[in-house]
């Protein structure tokens, strides 16, 4: 019974990171229907991008005050950067055929994953203890603050995301891109705008998982983006891409699963099953859990 | 056919095959790479260039063929150029079993699913599945080709095992051009309903494409075992996958396109050594600016391979 | 030994809510030219589709030479003598001519999968005598000085005369043109004409949707109309004029040709 509530506990930290992650996911491929494979490079970059802020702008300062700074110049600057991304890598293949936008997503992928090894080396460095080491036990569980705030964090970032989407203009603007990109640009809508809005969400939102990756696991590396940022990409599929409440959905089902197989069957295991997983539901339900959002031309 | 693409080919063929002489050992093993690499390249153009389909695992058949060599000789003593029957067909074999139920998703999962078989068999070659993979290290001391009894211990002999098996490739892919099989690739990556609706069993061709750049691929893990007297699990994650897929989409689908691409990706980085930590990230640069300007790659595939009886009149060509 | 014949009992077609066919049930003897019509968006296609396996009917029967064809695939569909063109052109547009007539002959070739790899002078024979099929459809179809040119670059006529080229080279016992004279113009159309006659002197019985009622009246023995997926009237050309049911759909209707 331990295992199995620490496994959930630990499950459902790590799925609400794949949740915010795979929210950035969803979004664009909502909309422009790419898989925007930058985007776990974005992420990883992202923990770099704090590292760097919190020793050049910060001073190393970890208080609350400048905890909270940290995370927003981390969102603001990767918010930046998706946009510059967009702009230079995919509006201008709107009109080419899938095929290429998904090379110049990896091509980005490349450029971004070795951009940051060539500013912040190839070795592993270690992120900062911004979140002071509190352990609380439970009868035989035990849970960190850093825990703790991630998933309150998480959780309060999803439930604003979705109220935007659901109960604002943009939002609705955002989902009628998704579902026709023509027809919203027939009914005014400014697809362009609607779509660097979704970069600069999924971004930040990327940010903060990056930043909480960081806190979680403390050791970050260039190449951690991709395999995360699959996972994650996983995790919108799951819920059903396209599909925000999805996004958030599949992250958490996904974090569980990885955590109960790692916990009980093995972790060298634990990549090769979630893909075993995966693949299944291609196979067997393909629009995922709660189904695509996304208009499939017959 | 002006001269180049008359005499071009033939003419690097023959200087491919007396390089080895004008090289030295370091450069001999480039040219050796250049050449395996050459061979998974195409395999994944015939799935991916003439198929259309967004394979994303290539490395995986590389490595089933390469770790298929390995472990019948290392754990079973055979000669090296004996495992060579099993390491295509084995790979060709999981090539047909892992494409039936996954060809018919639509281009994107597809892709994530390759890649997902690719971290799977990257897994089970990791934790040593029966004790057979040999775990993170891999497998290694594995013999040196031998012919008739002597061994060929040269480095020069496997240069010349992977130039037999890129002409190989060259003819059996040559072959595919003029057949059934591989003209119905083409029309069911051009329009995969119209092609049914000519009357081409389209799943059918899907996986036979499938199989064959697996079998492929599988050969060329026979050379690379060769080479290196071992196999490890490195080697052939999705990384090198996600290599193999840009080399085809950037270079195009076509032979010179596609050695034009394994050329600029594997050995200018070796004469520009300098450059070698650049290297992915002025390649990300190059694909982002080859789809912009060049979508169809920089040397794309042509058609109007017809008889010439057919070419009447003054028309010239596609 | 079974007549060919098309019929088709009761088949309906839904799209969620949405009855885009309405238990049709037609009959195409042998050796007719066969005209199904009807106002835009009637169903016509859909009920094309059904028939060549693009869709499966939800309820109803097609039966081709008595054989229950419902609920197979295209290319099964194919195999036993139904060839169809598209309404919108389908051309494998980047490849030449001569390759898009090559495609027809796919389910004519003796080839297996293994002679993708390797040639036997089976194989070989095989190849020859399947490009000597593809130089009658050039021949018949005034193709030849285009054979090695990319459809992409031709004519919207002379694409449409590739892809009836191609169906041909699938020496189809049941044609089946969707909108074959749209976008032709009174010289092509004339032509068109001329050709689905010399294909139906060769045997072949001919199912066609056609909007161009001049050339409808003139081509055809015997149509089928629909609105709203459901038939509304068939009979002769002579009778279907007459028709007040059939009049009245086509009130309106911007598709008669008048001269």
């Amino acid at each position: 019974m331990d295992i199995f509530l620490q496994q959930l506990a630990n499950g459902l930290t790590i799925g609400s990171m794949f949740a915010l992650v795979a929210l950035g996911y969803t979004m664009v491929y909502g909309v422009m229907r790419l898989i925007n494979f930058a985007h776990g490079d974005m992420v990883a970059a992202s923990a770099f991008v704090g590292l760097t802020i919190y020793t050049q702008v910060m001073g190393e300062a970890a208080s609350l005050g400048a905890v909270i700074a940290i995370f927003l110049l981390t969102a603001v600057s990767m918010a930046v950067i998706g946009v510059i991304l967009e702009r230079l890598a995919y509006r201008p293949l709107r009109e080419a055929p899938r095929l290429s936008a998904v090379v110049s997503a990896l091509g980005a992928s490349l450029v971004i994953q070795n951009g940051v090894m060539l500013i912040w080396g190839p070795r592993m460095r270690i992120f900062p203890e911004l979140v002071p080491q509190v352990y609380w036990e439970f009868g035989g569980v035990v849970i960190s603050m850093i825990q703790v705030i991630i998933l309150v964090l998480s959780l309060v970032l999803m439930i604003a995301l979705y109220l935007f989407v659901e109960k604002t203009r943009m939002g609705a603007a955002i989902r009628a891109a998704s579902i026709d990109q023509d027809a919203a640009r027939l009914m005014g809508i400014d697809v362009n705008r609607v779509i660097a809005l979704i970069f600069i969400i999924g971004s930040s939102l990327g940010a903060v998982g990056g930043l909480f990756i960081g806190l979680y696991y403390r050791g970050i590396t260039f190449n951690m983006g991709w395999q995360y940022g699959l996972y994650a990409f996983i995790a919108a599929i799951i819920g059903g891409i396209g599909n925000i409440p999805g996004a958030m959905l599949g992250g958490m089902l996904l974090g569980l699963f990885n955590a109960f197989i790692a916990g009980y069957v093995s972790s060298t295991w634990a990549d090769a099953f979630t893909f075993i997983l995966l693949i299944g539901i291609l196979i067997v339900r393909p629009t995922g859990i709660l189904g695509e959002r996304v208009a499939e031309k017959v | 056919m002006n001269t180049v693409q008359r005499f071009g080919p033939p003419l690097a063929l023959l200087v491919m095959a007396f390089l080895p002489f004008a090289l030295n050992p370091r450069w001999q093993a480039v040219a050796i790479t250049f050449l395996i690499f050459s061979v998974v390249a195409l395999s994944q153009d015939i799935v991916l260039g003439k198929s259309g389909m967004f394979n994303m695992g290539q490395a995986l058949f590389f490595g089933m063929g390469a770790y298929t060599t390995a472990i019948l000789n290392a754990k079973f003593g055979w000669p090296m150029l004996a495992t060579i029957p099993l390491a295509i067909l084995i790979p060709a074999l999981f090539g047909i079993i892992l494409a039936g139920p996954i060809v018919h998703l639509r281009g994107d999962y597809l892709l994530v699913t390759t890649i997902g078989f690719n971290i799977v068999f990257v897994q089970v070659l990791q934790n040593d599945l029966g004790g057979l993979t040999g775990g993170p290290n891999g497998i290694f001391g594995l013999d040196p080709l031998s012919l008739f009894g002597t061994n060929l211990t040269s480095q020069v002999a496997v240069y010349y095992f992977a130039f037999a098996v890129l002409l190989l490739t060259l003819w059996v892919m040559r072959n595919l051009e003029k057949s059934k099989p591989g003209r119905a690739m083409h029309y069911l990556r051009e329009d995969q309903l119209a092609a049914e609706s000519i009357g081409i069993n389209t799943r059918v061709y899907k996986i036979f494409a499938f199989g064959l750049g697996a079998g492929i691929a599988g050969l060329a893990g026979t050379v690379y075992a060769t080479q290196y007297a071992a196999v490890s699990p490195e080697g052939f994650d999705f990384i090198q996958s996600v290599l193999f897929f840009a080399i085809v989409i950037v270079g195009g689908s076509s032979v010179s396109g596609v050695l034009l691409g394994v050329f600029i990706m594997f050995v200018l980085p070796e004469i520009f050594r300098e450059f070698a930590t650049w290297r992915f990230f002025i390649f990300g640069f190059a694909m982002i600016l080859a789809m912009i300007l060049r979508p169809r790659g920089i040397v794309p595939a042509t058609f109007g391979k017809i008889p010439k009886f057919l070419i009447k009149g003054d028309s010239h060509g596609a | 030994m079974a007549r060919n014949e098309l019929i088709l009992t009761d088949v309906t077609k839904r799209f969620g809510g949405l009855t885009a066919v309405d238990a049709l049930s037609l009959t195409v003897k042998e050796g007719m030219i066969y005209g199904l019509i009807g106002p835009n968006g009637a169903g016509k296609t859909t009920a094309f589709n059904n028939i060549t396996g693009i869709y499966k009917p939800e309820e109803g029967s097609i039966k081709w030479r008595g054989e229950e064809i419902r609920g197979l695939t295209p290319y099964q569909i194919v195999d036993r003598g139904i060839v169809r063109t598209f309404q919108t052109i389908r051309l494998f547009s980047q490849m030449s001519v001569a390759e898009n007539i090559m495609s027809g002959r796919h389910i004519k070739s003796s080839q297996k999968w293994w002679h993708g790899i390797i040639h036997t002078p089976g194989s070989k024979r095989d190849e020859l005598a399947n490009w000597r099929k593809v130089e009658e459809q050039l021949d018949f179809f005034k193709l030849s000085e285009y054979a090695a040119t990319a459809t992409c670059s031709l004519p919207y006529g002379l694409q449409r005369r590739v892809e009836m080229a191609r169906a041909m080279a699938v020496e189809p016992t049941l044609l089946i043109l969707d909108e074959p004279a749209a976008g032709l113009n009174d010289k092509e159309t004339l032509e068109l004409l001329q050709t689905i006659y010399q294909i139906r002197d060769k045997g072949v019985t001919v199912l066609l949707i056609e909007h161009d009622m001049d050339m409808v009246m003139e081509l055809t023995d015997y149509l089928t109309v629909i609105n709203f997926g459901k038939k509304i009237a068939e009979g002769t050309p002579a009778e279907i004029q007459k028709n007040p049911a059939v009049i009245e759909a086509y009130l309106g209707s911007e598709d008669d040709d008048d001269e």
